[in-house]
């Protein structure tokens, strides 16, 4: 339980220097970043735009920083990024319609890619020495394919040759509308296969490697042999192996979860995906500071609060670190 | 240490061999490319041909030569930044581990804070800050991806140098009174080099994958050639829905392959690290020529009778 | 408890290897095990005992290869077992029921994820489906408390425990299906001493008890001579003395169970010096020619080192040694360390 306390305590710290990181970037760098965007934007944006801009930033206002920081941390408090400069909705609400895409697409993807590689790695694990070891340059090589390549590839091929699937976008614009009806809900579904396939094919290789490494270093273990010698059935002593040997790879969860966050921006780029990526990039090219930081934080949160999960489904199924002072 | 022979292993040497061409090219690539990458004057979306070897872009660009002089931008930013994010890891990880107590405690905090914030994003956010004319110096890039990197990095030394903190050799040099910095280098050091070589190559992948990921999305100067780049204009020009696969698919296999050498290379040293993970010492043809089934199975020796040879020696 | 015989072991090799890279780790191993008889196994590390009862039972990994010899069992209910020659199915049946083993560390032998209380459940419900949950739970009980621990240790986890706890758990486990044949890997090697003793009584006691016979392997000689009937001593891979326990203890033969009985001092008693055996545990790639004690023995002749000493019987007597300083072709006069005799025995030397 300590230990558990103690992470949630570090994604705490995190959460508040990324909070306090984004506060104080844009007053820091150099060439001072926001002067130039107030100046770019006179004309082009309402005065009370420019004003909440200079809020946000602290610009204009000769309050101490202290002060500065304390209206920006009540602020987020209440849920205030900040007005995004390009689409004039607040951040929250922009984020909010767009969040749901990204959450179902590499939700969906990370838990496929996780479950179809962990059980490849313990078959490719236990039968180690067979023809099956074959594999694994192909998997090296699949892995190292960047994944806007392998996207790109599977749309050039499957979708644009073959027709198997459709091109780009998460539903079908012309045909259906959104909203709770079949033919929207089929649409997106159908849509979301190329991605997602995409993505398990990129992602399944490193899944596979580690836990096929873990359970051949598992196997090795007197309590494999013991099962053995206990009489066991083949597949249960294969199982007990496997269960030991999935620990690292649920520790490993947390970390790849916020790759995956990472990738998701190139998924939408390369299928025109909605979802919060696309809003990073744009907000990038156009500036949108205001924006880019609330991304940025939600971003980091959402990521912080996949860590805190994983570690705790971890402390669930290590026994070992529920004793206190005992390290593993 | 052993390793400073060739490594045996087959996946090693293919490996050192790929990172070795990529090396050459990285040197030789801007004078054996044929043609000036900006050039437009060929003929446009042409397939491969004597004269240009992987065709041309939708602009009448060679991509050969693109591809050729993008190997040294990628390169040299990738090792750039895997060598500094490894040298922070270095200083922060080992010393972390071995001097321990409310130092360890803040340094491990402060890897871990680095490790969750997702590269990305803060990457992405990082680079937006950086004033137009630092963007496409090299180690400015170089340093900032090494700023969002080197958190795994130090993770692992700082774990291996606990492991090796209280062994025994260490303490016997502390015994003799050595400084504490002589025995971090001179007793831990050689112990973490697999390790360190391997986080290193972890790293520089790291930054291959996700400098070029930064050029794909258009957010580095999209007029220096790397491949990441040339995917950018691939996929603004729908390269891939036109199945242009001349220009969409070399720089993707590049980067891919550069993975993968790296990648093998790490492989033998995980075996290297981890002795359960090698071969099990004996050689399949070996196994097969004696007759022993081919796979081990567990729990069940196997038997071979032989006319004894062994039998006195 | 019968006189029948429960394994007999011919001329069994066990290789390390393939081919030329083959290195031969037991070597022309024989012996035979009565039913309830204890057998110890005694030697240094890289001696072979703990090879050669992996592959008895084929238990051995990679890259043990069994290339010669025979293996029998003679199991109640299934009579003669090949295991050599045996299916991967018939072996499993025989596992645990018949033939159980306790390994060296417990604490790298039990599933660290999984309660105790489950691991019994599991080898009782895998060898007998027709016990309910209760009656399962009963036995593990019962089990529990044939080695002294309280019901509730069920519930733990192994790393909750200490290292002798453990310990009384795997004997009790591998006692669960009651078998004929319980194989002792070094036991007690990983507890102090006081423990060791401990357990070691209670392991006497138990086999009273129960009747199951015992195979020990251990490099400590010293905790053979109450528990053991037979004692086998081994070195690079091959048997160089056997013979009953107390015998072996004051009337030894060979030189290097000279050296082994001479490395552990006894708990109790006079205090003798320590002498430990010169030289290194040999190499078994490069094996000298001839006796493969021969660099380390403190009475070596030429003759040592040029050919490899048999297995000899003792006439009238159940003590084997496989030394040129013992055997009729011997003339000149035998250490006395190597000749004592037993106090009732007074038939002369040699």
């Amino acid at each position: 339980m300590k230990l558990l306390l103690r992470r949630l305590g570090l994604y705490l710290i995190t959460a508040w220097v990324a909070i306090t990181a984004n506060f104080l970037l844009p007053r820091l760098m150099p060439g001072n970043p926001i002067e130039q965007l107030i100046a770019k934007l006179q004309g082009r944006v309402t005065p009370q735009m420019i004003r909440a801009i200079k809020l946000q930033f602290g610009q204009g206002l000769n309050q101490p920083l202290i002060v500065q920081y304390g209206h920006y941390m009540s602020g987020l408090f209440h849920g205030q990024l900040g007005e995004s400069i390009t689409l004039s909705q607040p951040v929250s609400q922009v984020l909010g319609g767009e969040i749901w895409w990204t959450i179902g697409l590499i939700g969906t993807a990370a838990v496929l890619s996780f479950l179809i590689g962990t059980t490849l790695g313990v078959i490719f694990g236990w039968r180690r020495g067979s023809r099956l070891d074959a594999v694994i340059p192909g998997a090296t090589f699949l892995q190292s394919l960047p994944y806007y390549f392998l996207g790109t590839l599977l749309i050039m091929f499957f979708a644009a040759k073959m027709h198997w699937f459709p091109i780009e976008g998460a539903y079908d614009t012309g045909a259906q509308t959104p909203g709770w009806n079949w033919g929207y809900i089929l649409s997106v579904l159908r849509y979301s296969q190329l991605p997602i396939i995409s993505i398990v094919l990129s992602s399944l290789a490193g899944w596979m490697l580690g836990m096929r490494n873990m359970m051949v270093t598992t196997i090795s273990e007197d309590f494999v042999l013991m099962a053995v010698a206990k009489g066991l059935p083949r597949r249960k002593v294969m199982w007990h192996a496997a269960r030991n040997a999935v620990l690292p790879s649920v520790a490993n969860l947390a970390l790849t979860i916020g790759f995956l966050v990472s990738g998701s921006l190139l998924v939408e780029q390369v299928f025109n995906y909605p979802g919060v990526g696309n809003l990073l990039v744009n907000a990038v090219g156009n500036e949108d500071y205001p924006l880019l930081q609330g991304i940025f934080l939600l971003v980091t949160f959402t990521v912080l609060g996949a860590n805190f999960l994983a570690d705790a489904l971890y402390y669930l199924l290590d026994p070992r670190t529920r004793v206190s002072g005992q390290s593993q | 240490m052993k390793h400073l022979q060739l490594p045996k292993s087959l996946k090693v040497r293919i490996g050192l061999a790929g990172l070795g061409m990529f090396i050459l090219l990285t040197i030789i690539g801007p004078w054996i490319a044929p043609y000036d990458p900006n050039y437009t004057g060929f003929a446009q979306n042409a397939s491969p041909s004597w004269n240009h070897l992987l065709g041309t872009t939708i602009q009448g660009q060679d991509v050969l030569s693109q591809l050729l002089i993008g190997c040294r931008s990628t390169m040299v930013v990738s090792f750039i930044a895997g060598f500094l994010a490894t040298i922070i890891s270095i200083v922060i990880g080992v010393a972390s581990g071995y001097v321990g107590g409310k130092a360890d405690e803040g340094l491990s905090v402060l890897s871990n804070v680095f490790l969750a914030i997702p590269g990305l994003p803060l990457l992405i956010v990082l680079n937006s800050y950086l004033p137009a004319g630092q963007q496409t110096n090299p180690l400015v890039i170089g340093s900032v991806i090494a700023l969002t990197g080197w958190a795994w990095g130090a993770r692992v030394l700082r774990a291996q140098t606990l492991s090796l903190r209280d062994r025994d050799f260490v303490e016997a040099a502390r015994i003799i009174g050595e400084k504490r910095v002589r025995i971090m280098f001179g007793e831990i050091g050689p112990n973490l080099l697999p390790i360190l070589t391997s986080s290193l190559l972890f790293t520089i992948l790291y930054a291959v994958g996700v400098y070029t990921t930064l050029a794909f999305l258009g957010l580095t100067n999209v007029s220096t050639w790397n491949w990441g780049t040339m995917l950018y204009w691939a996929q603004s020009n729908n390269a891939g829905l036109a199945g242009e696969w001349w220009w969409v698919g070399p720089p993707g296999i590049m980067i891919a392959l550069i993975g993968t050498s790296l990648a093998l290379i790490n492989f033998g040293i995980d075996e290297f690290i981890n002795p359960r993970l090698r071969a099990g010492g004996v050689s399949a043809k070996l196994r097969r020529a004696s007759g022993a089934p081919r796979r081990p199975r567990l729990g069940l020796t196997p038997v071979l009778h032989k006319s004894t040879e062994a039998g006195s020696r | 408890m019968t006189d029948k015989t429960i394994l007999e072991v011919q001329n069994f090799d066990v290789d390390y290897g393939y081919g030329d890279a083959a290195v031969r780790a037991v070597s022309d191993v024989s012996f035979t095990l009565g039913a309830s008889k204890v057998l110890g196994v005694a030697g240094e590390s890289g001696s072979g005992k703990s090879t050669l009862v992996y592959g008895l039972t084929r238990l051995l990994r990679e890259p043990g290869v069994i290339v010669g010899g025979e293996v029998k069992f003679h199991l109640d209910g299934e009579g003669e077992f090949d295991i050599l020659s045996a299916s991967e199915e018939e072996i499993r049946k025989i596992r645990w029921s018949h033939i159980s083993i306790v390994l060296q560390s417990a604490l790298s032998a039990l599933n660290p994820l999984r309660r105790i209380g489950r691991e019994f459940d599991e080898v009782l419900r895998v060898h007998d489906a027709n016990l309910s949950k209760e009656q399962r739970r009963e036995r593990s009980e019962e089990l529990l408390a044939l080695v002294g621990l309280r019901p509730d240790r069920l519930r733990r986890f192994p790393h909750e425990l200490s290292g002798g706890q453990r310990q009384r758990i795997m004997i009790a486990m591998a006692l669960a299906l009651r078998p004929e044949l319980v194989i002792m890997d070094e036991p007690t090697t990983a507890l102090d001493v006081v423990t060791q003793r401990e357990i070691v009584s209670e392991l006497a006691e138990l086999r009273r008890q129960l009747g199951f016979a015992m195979i020990f392997i251990t490099h400590d000689l010293s905790l053979l001579v109450e528990l053991a009937d037979d004692i086998m001593v081994m070195y690079a891979g091959q048997i160089v003395e056997r013979a009953p326990a107390k015998e072996l203890h004051d009337a030894p033969r060979h030189p290097y169970t000279l050296g082994l009985m001479n490395s552990f001092p006894p708990l109790h008693g006079e205090r003798t010096e320590l002498e430990g055996i010169p030289g290194s545990p040999p190499d078994l790639k490069a094996l000298p020619t001839g006796c493969p004690f021969s660099p380390r023995c403190a009475f070596a002749m030429d003759k040592c080192r040029q050919e490899r000493p048999p297995l000899v019987l003792e006439a009238g007597t159940e003590h084997s040694v496989a030394c040129w300083l013992h055997g009729s072709s011997y003339q000149g006069a035998v250490p006395v360390e190597l000749s004592k005799r037993l106090a009732k025995n007074s038939e002369g030397a040699q």
